[in-house]
């Protein structure tokens, strides 16, 4: 069972990306978020930063090592926003 | 009241042929009453509208001009010309395209919201003279690639093309009937200005159907004081749909020729129009910036032969130039076509190559259109960036009708196939996110997928209330079948059943109505619901078909829909609507 954090990431994706044919059912916590998996690609990482920043207050540099860590997969995502929200 | 031939003439629109012709001539003939309308009605017509204008402005004024019928277009255009107005003609009545437009123009006239209309009772016109130089009239293009451009036509311009139509195909008299809209170049001269300058009848409506041009032409071989024979201006999307018997055995001969234009008629298109309308099909084949350029008989052959006065050449590249008399300027221009020159003029070989900016990258959109139509199951593909996102791919797919996905799964799979198919010569970013899947290429009246069609079929990415919209085909005055899919983000599933998300009754009635409203023209104040039910659940990504159908009670307005999908009824039933209050403001 997704966690409400889990939830509310995956609906952020979907909405943030528009992507089409995708449930929050569809997206796999653990699967990679870009090239395989979801198949998201640089826009995508941009554009999912931005709604980071506007949504939680996160801040990452765009393209950074850091940034590709984070986005490895939904459960990395998830646990950025749990770590950084609590700042 | 026939009208005899007048010579051909080289200011055909600039000498104003209609100041100076007979009260008592044919200006148009009423072809669902089989009623001959005298030129002095039409001059009541013009003069009334100059009433309604030189009360609100001084000369020099644009406006806005949309109007269905082709009577009161002709008189209100006459009009505006006569006072040394120009004209600004939207390519259709959609309310985004008239606000762009409204701050061009002095007001809209006609029928649009707000628009304009003159007093019912006659006044005698004025005249005033159409400068060769002035500026007639402003057209739009479709949009099919891009934004829709502005194109200004001076009268000179339009002197030298009709000029040179009267003498490859002069109308000698003969009611001409259009099937295509007058708010685009083709129309514009073929069904409205040619027959005024040339001293030929107008009909005095819009043919729809074909049924009512069967009609039209049983009563042109039967009515007294008929015109001598018509001409009909036509285009691929009725020509296409043409069926196999039409014509009334009276109306045989009637039909002295065909036009069609708007995009090329297929071989076997052409010939069908012929033998069910026993006239040789003539197609012109142009464009709203440079007007006519080639026209052809596909029966004499594929090659288009250079309309009088326009000169063609192919580059290296295979890319057409031409030169014309119809252009302000007579220096070679470069077009998006591709031709192969040969003896008996020239081929198309379709569009030149389409270059889009995607995320910074140059992208040939041509070149990813014929990857995707490698694919055995699609017919035809469109790429296109998205107005409004111009980093994003969008793509329309003509599919074969076992290949349409009906539901989610089915749909994803299609579009990872598709993906897959892309991924080796495409990287992520460059690949369509948004896909469109139809079972007959969505067009505009001229032919085209232009960009209220492409506007339709991605709107739902705007608007998460509507279903994605995937084709409509009417069948008739008051019937439609619309195609749709439930987009997975549509708001309504929001809490509606959290195990299994299903789009909620009294929404599919609400699209029902919308969509009637859109393509019926359904309009009224809802009264109420009949015999609703909703037998099978709508799910999201599942796509269905929702039929319409309007006809009137004595209460108003009603609607009867159906929405079917692959497992059988999703919803059916009635809507009553009032009677609205026609708006007529102005």
């Amino acid at each position: 069972m997704a966690t409400p954090l889990e939830h509310e990431l995956k609906q952020l994706i979907i909405e943030t990306l528009e992507l089409e044919d995708t449930t929050p059912e569809d997206i796999d916590p653990d699967a990679p978020l870009f090239v395989e998996g979801l198949g998201l690609d640089s826009i995508d990482a941009l554009e999912l930063g931005l709604a980071l920043q506007k949504t939680y207050g996160i801040q990452l540099e765009a393209e950074s090592e850091e940034a590709r860590r984070h986005f490895a997969s939904l459960r990395s995502l998830v646990a950025l926003v749990e770590a950084r929200r609590n700042d | 009241m026939s009208n005899p031939a007048r010579p051909p003439s080289d200011a055909p629109l600039t000498s104003q042929p209609w100041r100076h012709v007979a009260p008592s001539r044919m200006a148009a003939w009423d072809a669902d009453a089989g009623r001959p309308v005298a030129w002095a009605e039409l001059h009541g017509r013009i003069g009334a509208w100059q009433r309604r204008l030189d009360a609100l402005a001084v000369p020099g004024q644009r406006w806005l001009l949309h109007c269905r019928c082709p009577r009161e277009f002709a008189a209100a255009l006459i009009a505006l010309w006569a006072r040394g107005d120009s004209a600004v003609l939207p390519a259709d009545d959609r309310p985004e395209t008239l606000q762009a437009l409204a701050t061009e123009c002095r007001a809209a006239l006609g029928d649009v919201a707000g628009g304009l209309v003159a007093a019912p009772s006659p006044s005698p016109p004025h005249w005033g003279p159409l400068e060769p130089s002035r500026r007639a009239l402003s057209l739009y293009t479709s949009g099919s690639s891009g934004e829709p451009q502005r194109i200004d036509k001076s009268f000179a311009q339009l002197d030298a093309e009709l000029a040179a139509h009267a003498r490859l195909w002069p109308l000698e008299g003969r009611l001409v009937i259009s099937q295509v809209s007058h708010q685009h170049i083709y129309g514009l001269l073929f069904g409205i200005l040619r027959p005024l300058c040339e001293g030929a009848p107008l009909a005095g409506a819009a043919c729809r159907t074909p049924e009512t041009l069967g009609a039209w032409l049983g009563r042109l071989a039967e009515a007294p004081a008929a015109p001598p024979g018509a001409v009909l201006v036509s285009a691929p999307p009725p020509l296409e749909r043409l069926p196999e018997t039409l014509l009334p055995p009276a109306a045989a001969g009637r039909l002295a020729r065909v036009h069609s234009s708007g995009a090329p008629l297929s071989a076997a298109a052409s010939a069908h129009a012929r033998r069910v309308l026993g006239a040789p099909v003539e197609e012109v084949y142009g464009s709203s910036e440079t007007g006519g350029i080639a026209w052809r008989d596909q029966q004499r052959g594929e090659a288009w032969t250079p309309l009088p006065g326009v000169e063609v050449r192919a580059d290296d590249a295979g890319g057409l130039w031409l030169r014309s008399a119809y252009l302000e300027t007579a220096e070679w221009r470069p077009q998006a076509d591709r031709i192969a020159p040969g003896p008996q003029g020239f081929r198309l070989l379709g569009r030149a190559d389409r270059i889009a900016k995607v995320g910074g990258k140059r992208l040939s959109l041509t070149g990813l259109e014929r990857r995707l139509a490698r694919h055995p199951d699609v017919l035809r593909a469109h790429a296109l960036p998205l107005p409004g996102r111009p980093h994003r791919l969008g793509a329309v797919l003509q599919l074969a009708a076992p290949a349409l996905p009906w539901c989610r799964e089915a749909r994803r799979a299609r579009v990872a196939e598709l993906r897959d198919a892309l991924a080796g010569a495409y990287p992520a970013s460059l690949m369509p996110r948004h896909w469109r899947f139809v079972a007959t290429w969505p067009t505009n009246a001229q032919g085209k997928l232009g960009a209220a069609e492409v506007a339709r079929l991605f709107r739902d990415l705007d608007d998460p209330r509507r279903p994605r919209w995937l084709g409509v085909e009417t069948e008739g005055a008051g019937r439609c079948r619309v195609t749709l899919e439930v987009p997975e983000r549509l708001s309504y599933l929001a809490g509606h059943f959290p195990e299994q998300p299903v789009v909620p009754g009294v929404v599919l009635v609400q699209w029902a109505v919308a969509l009637a409203e859109e393509h019926l023209g359904l309009a009224g104040e809802f009264r109420d619901l009949a015999r609703v039910r909703f037998p099978q659940p709508l799910l999201p990504g599942e796509r269905a078909t929702l039929e319409l159908a309007v006809d009137t009670t004595a209460a108003g307005p009603r609607l009867a829909f159906s929405l079917t999908g692959r497992h059988g009824c999703h919803a059916r039933g009635r809507v009553q609507l009032a009677r609205g209050e026609v708006d007529h403001a102005g």
